[in-house]
């Protein structure tokens, strides 16, 4: 712009630079708006050479998922190792683990957008696609689960021949109308952010056919003032919706537990641990799969250490809201008056066939954290990474422990049976995180990953008018 | 629209201050209907155009959220207490606690899917395209222009318009012909 005609009008306001300094760390090099475009979507254009290899790898991981599934719906679901007593396991641990890791995404992108937290620009993105696809293995356990999963449909309020409906007392039934909204919101949320991206892709990309498939994805958008408003306040309704919805969800799955009689399980205070834990376990993910990618795609002036050490920091609160419950839990048995409450919690859980699980639990979701104490250990992507996998472990494990534990003891002593998961548990668990791993590369692949015009609102809020 | 055909005046620029100071300054002037494409939400600018809530979307999300609980209620009574009561263990058939859960859900469902249904269809999207499509440098819009449109409908204001816009710092100002 030359200065020429520009002086003769009024200006605008002086630039704003009042900006807090840890704010404009988030976006430490400033670019022009073409420039930072260019950049971003090119990472989307041309993929690094690492990722077709990387995309095959998982795919043919994601065959053994195919393999056991089939197998598991030919042969019937007692090649999984569980039994009565045991009759959950691997099965309901991975549905509430693969569930709980996606929540943090929808915490990043709907609360944090809530309380105007700035850092979440750069991540929302891609922890949204997260929850997505941790949603989806998630979903595919109880359908398992069910033994006939060609049924499914009768847990749906249809009108049917046989005359009777779905029991709505139960929180089986819950669970399916909490998931299914879940992805349907997830998967809303995210696709209303991504419009205004996909038609930068369209209006971007150098090849005429791929221009045409993001056209169809952008469904027409360009951009007035007018349509911005609306997709800002319809994305602000729905973080409103979504953010409840996170709550609601974890808690329903809470209450499959919290309903049953079972000592160890009949607790009110399931709910807010299970949100805790689940947000803690996603917090997890979305460092692991964030580390990695940023150093891979050279991301690290768009995801900064700042975004690393606050992502740190919410691990570090909801590790230690984590480890409240597990004390509060502990209490409550120890004083509650329930002699079986208290031997679960007090005997068979610490000291019995299944006390080393409950021990990993605690080292891995109580000590692990307390590293985050340290400001050097939340800015080492090193430490951060080695860190989160060790938490995704410690919450994997603690649903196993919580179900077989209480499972494998119940009221009878000789009702009691141990428990041992089988081959096909394996493969399912295995095959979830590669078919899981897949989606994500496939999205890193075809989709921009880090939201371009969030990033240009930013740097023009937070640089502003200059 | 009138059935007669309308111009309006383009203005592209190549930061969003000036496109934002150039909607200030033909505010300032009288120039009532003004539009804007931008490439990310610019509040101030939505400000200056004089956007409003869009009040009938957010009803509508209201509505879909009540009428999708009221609904999942609703299914629940029926079945349960009406169409296939099951005694389980004396418990009452219309439980309206352990239907909290499914009622909130249907009601996030349906608001969920109304909020973005309806910013998709006020915005009129899908669509195929723009009349603004004629200009070659509108392709642009999504990642570094900006767009400030004029309602241009006295012929004899035309010059000194496009001169302000210049003035402005517009890049270019084309005249679009939108037909009825």
């Amino acid at each position: 712009m030359s200065s020429g005609p520009v002086a003769e009008v009024p200006l605008w306001p002086a630039p704003d630079y009042s900006a807090p300094p840890d704010e404009m760390a988030l976006l430490p090099h400033p670019q022009s708006d073409a420039a930072l475009t260019a950049e971003l979507l090119d990472k989307v254009l041309h993929p690094p050479r690492w990722l077709g290899p990387a995309i095959l790898t998982t795919g043919a991981g994601s065959t053994v998922l195919l393999a056991a599934v089939v197998y598991t719906l030919i042969t019937g679901i007692g090649v999984w190792g569980n039994n009565i007593p045991v009759a959950w396991a691997f099965g309901i641990t991975n549905f509430v683990w693969w569930i709980g890791i996606g929540h943090a995404g929808t915490f990043i992108s709907a609360f944090l957008l809530l309380l105007e937290q700035k850092w979440r620009t750069s991540i929302n993105r891609f922890a949204e696609a997260m929850t997505l696809f941790a949603v989806v293995q998630a979903g595919l356990f109880p359908l398992l689960h069910m033994g006939r999963a060609w049924f499914f449909y009768w847990l749906v309020p249809y009108p049917s021949t046989m005359g009777i409906w779905p029991q709505f007392r139960s929180s089986l039934t819950w669970d399916v109308a909490a998931v299914s909204t879940y992805l349907t919101v997830s998967l809303l949320f995210w696709y209303l952010g991504l419009i205004p991206d996909l038609a930068a892709m369209r209006d971007y990309a150098p090849e005429r056919w791929r221009r045409k498939v993001y056209a169809v994805f952008a469904l027409g958008w360009h951009g007035s003032a007018q349509t911005w408003r609306r997709q800002r306040i319809a994305y602000g309704v729905l973080a409103g919706i979504a953010a409840p919805l996170v709550v609601s969800v974890h808690s329903i799955v809470s209450m499959d537990f919290a309903i049953g009689v079972l000592p160890g399980w009949h607790s009110t205070i399931f709910p807010p641990y299970f949100v805790a834990g689940a947000i803690y376990s996603g917090f997890a993910m979305v460092l692991t799969l964030l580390i990695p990618a940023r150093r891979l795609y050279h991301l690290e002036h768009v995801v900064t250490t700042d975004h690393l050490d606050k992502m740190a920091k919410m691990l570090l609160v909801t590790g230690s809201l984590v480890t409240y419950a597990y004390m509060v839990e502990t209490y409550l048995a120890w004083v509650g008056g329930d002699s079986f409450e208290r031997h679960m919690l007090l005997q068979v859980r610490p000291h019995g066939q299944f006390a080393p699980l409950f021990w990993t639990v605690i080292a891995c979701n109580c000590g692990s954290p307390l590293f985050l104490w340290s400001r050097r250990v939340r800015r080492s992507a090193l430490c951060l990474f080695a860190l989160t996998l060790s938490i995704q472990l410690g919450m994997w494990l603690e649903r196993l422990m919580l179900i077989i534990t209480s499972l494998s003891a119940d009221f009878l002593p000789s009702a009691a049976h141990g428990y041992k998961p089988s081959l096909i548990d394996g493969a399912l668990l295995g095959g979830t995180l590669c078919f899981f791993l897949f989606l994500f590369l496939v999205f890193l692949r075809f989709v921009p990953f880090i939201p371009v015009s969030e990033l240009k609102a930013l740097d023009y809020e937070l640089r502003g008018r200059t | 629209m009138s059935p007669a055909a309308q111009t309006d005046v383009w203005a592209e620029f190549e930061t969003g201050p000036l496109a934002l100071a150039a909607a200030r300054r033909l505010r300032a002037q009288g120039y009532g209907q003004l539009e804007a494409f931008t490439p990310y939400p610019m509040p101030e600018l939505e400000e200056v155009l004089g956007l409003k809530r869009p009040r009938l979307l957010l009803s509508l999300v209201l509505a879909a959220a009540c009428l999708g609980g009221g609904l999942a209620f609703l299914l629940m009574w029926w079945t349960a207490a009406r169409s296939y009561p099951l005694n389980v263990g004396g418990r009452p058939l219309n439980s309206f606690v352990t239907d909290i859960p499914i009622m909130f859900e249907s009601a996030v469902l349906s608001a969920a899917i109304t909020a973005f249904l309806g910013s998709l269809f006020f915005s009129g999207m899908p669509r195929l395209r723009d009349p603004l499509d004629v200009i070659p440098s509108f392709a642009r819009t999504s990642i570094d222009r900006f767009w400030i449109g004029v309602r241009d409908d006295q012929p004899e204001a035309r010059e000194p318009l496009s001169r302000l816009l210049e003035q402005l710092g517009a890049v270019h100002v084309h005249r679009v012909e939108a037909g009825p």
